[in-house]
């Protein structure tokens, strides 16, 4: 089968002026851990311009720095070089306009479901004082999510899928800037995400949040993002970006996504192989 | 290893205690221990009995666990607010870690001296023995809880913009809470230990003055039924009581594995 053209994409190399609608700016983020005697460079310097209400997949091979960029982004960590800036303001500590959604759920099991979603609602100024509107709040994202049935439920009680549905309703209940979401649904059977697949987009359309998700399946590239930046092995750069062009929702089985999850693999393998001199992964 | 329902479990304990009963009395009948020494499980029960007719034993029950109650929650708290100062700061934790551990090693009886010199014959000084028997235990378990802490929830709590005064009573002490009963079911144990120990030598009412009551009156049913009614009223408390709630926190938080 021939892959849809892609409309060809150069990757960003310095960082322009921003234009409008630029939601989150990455200029020049490099990344280098240093331990007692290790230094491990994690991250070449990335610039990144992501619009707002674009959904961005980053993709590339393990260990190639997705989750630490994302870190940097939610602001768990500082960058070794270079500035992130959400609507124009530097990032420097996590906060709730950047809500990070985790590969593990992360739900906290002393709450219910309910004051899970309300959670996050309780440390903004709109709903400090207002319990009735932060429950008000949390049951139309436990609607969104279908979950309103399990609003009492302990997590405990919750299947591996209705845990990431609440993950998603906590993260979108105090309507962050941005979602970060790190690997959506890893430790899922194929069924169960083909649905929470459909679901995510469903609900992605219906509130328009700017994403930035990490991911190394191309498959699940393909299907959830619009721009798919692929990066290079460690220390990670930006290699390609791929603009998918497909009306939503898509499912996850379509040949069309089955094109472009090629198109976006090739990228990795055309990498060619260098000398790791001994460098662990 | 074969599962046995959870009933019949139930029903093997039961048959052990009765057959360590049989024992007892077929030992009494064998007439070997003189029976002022050796009494039978009868003669326990009945002596038992007498004290609770008297209105001795009623009073004395309710003194040692009112002192408990008293005695540990000020343990309790006190061993909490040291457990999260511990838990939150590396350096106090790595001090004070090593003074709890140390005076653990002490047994809660050699705590009854100094409480005498300290504070005489008071039932402050009962305080005083509880109090330090269980608050190491507490602290430490508290602290071991929240350095055990999943990193994931801390990171959760902060990227929905948690402020730093929130995180102590929001998400440390509630994500601690596992290793937390744990600790504080273990400090319960050792304050009711501190606790007889105290009221052997300074009380005029309590399960330990009972013990002492009878050993000065020469008499063994009373010093064993009172032995026997110590670990019946500590283990009602430490399974029926913290056990449920460990057991149910435990399932909560998905650390164990059936549910
Ligand atoms: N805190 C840290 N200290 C030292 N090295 C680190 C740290 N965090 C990550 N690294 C290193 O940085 C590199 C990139 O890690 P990162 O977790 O970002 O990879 P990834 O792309 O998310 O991989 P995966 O797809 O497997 O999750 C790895 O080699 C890792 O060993
Ligand atoms: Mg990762």
């Amino acid at each position: 089968m021939q892959p849809p053209a892609a409309p060809d994409h150069p990757p960003s190399a310095e960082p322009a002026p921003a234009p409008p609608g630029v939601k989150l700016r990455l200029a020049n983020v490099s990344k280098v851990f240093r331990n007692n005697e290790q230094t491990i460079e994690a991250l070449a310097p990335v610039s990144l311009e992501i619009r707002e209400g674009e959904f961005v997949v980053l993709f590339g091979p393990s260990g190639c720095g997705k989750s630490t960029l994302l870190n940097l982004i939610a602001g768990f960590d500082a960058p070794t070089t270079g500035e992130i800036t959400l609507e124009g303001r530097r990032v420097r500590r996590p906060g709730n306009d950047r809500l990070m959604m985790f590969q593990e759920h992360a739900l906290f099991p002393w709450l219910n479901v309910l004051d899970n979603v309300t959670y996050g609602l309780r440390w903004l100024p709109n709903f400090r004082f207002h319990p009735l509107r932060r429950r008000r709040r949390a049951m139309e994202l436990l609607k969104l999510v279908r979950l309103d049935e399990f609003a009492h439920a302990s997590i405990h009680e919750l299947s591996g899928g209705m845990k990431q549905r609440a993950a998603l309703a906590r993260a979108l209940a105090p309507d962050p800037k941005l979602l970060l979401i790190d690997e959506p649904f890893p430790a899922l059977d194929a069924l169960v995400r083909a649905k929470l697949y459909g679901e995510l987009q469903d609900i992605l359309v219906r509130t328009r949040k700017t994403i930035v998700s990490v991911t190394h399946d191309s498959r699940e590239a393909a299907c959830l993002g619009d721009r798919v930046v692929v990066f290079t092995k460690r220390p990670g750069r930006i290699k390609a970006e791929i603009k998918v062009d497909m009306p939503r929702p898509r499912d996850i089985n379509a040949a069309a996504v089955t094109a472009y999850a090629a198109q976006i693999a090739a990228q990795l393998e055309e990498e060619p192989r260098e000398n790791d001199d001994g460098k662990r992964d | 290893m074969r599962t046995t329902t959870e009933k019949g479990t139930k029903r093997y304990v039961a048959g052990f205690y009765l057959l360590l009963l049989g024992g007892w009395q077929t030992l009494f009948s064998l007439q070997l221990i003189p029976d002022y020494l050796f009494p039978s499980p009868l003669q326990v029960g009945e002596r038992l009995w007498e004290l609770g007719r008297d209105g001795l034993l009623w009073p004395s029950v309710s003194a040692t666990l009112m002192r408990m109650t008293i005695g540990f929650s000020a343990a309790a708290g006190l061993g909490l607010v040291v457990g999260v100062v511990m838990g939150m700061n590396h350096v106090l934790n790595q001090c004070l870690r090593s003074l709890f551990l140390g005076l653990q090693t002490l047994p809660t009886a050699a705590w009854v001296p100094i409480s005498l010199l300290l504070f005489g014959l008071s039932d402050r000084g009962i305080y005083f023995v509880i109090v330090m028997s269980s608050v190491a235990a507490v602290a430490i378990a508290t602290s071991d809880g929240i350095l055990h802490i999943p990193p994931l929830h801390l990171r959760a709590a902060r990227t929905l913009g948690t402020p730093g005064y929130a995180m102590p009573l929001r998400v440390i002490l509630p994500a601690a809470l596992p290793g937390i009963v744990t600790g504080v079911k273990l400090g319960w144990t050792l304050g009711w230990h501190g606790a007889v120990s105290a009221e052997l030598i300074k009380s005029s009412v309590g399960l330990g003055y009972l013990l002492y009551m009878g050993r000065e009156l020469n008499d063994v049913a009373q010093v064993l039924g009172i032995m026997m009614l110590t670990i019946l009223f500590g283990l009602l408390l430490d399974r029926f009581l913290f056990g449920q709630i460990e057991r149910r926190i435990r399932t909560r938080w998905g650390l164990t594995s059936q549910s």
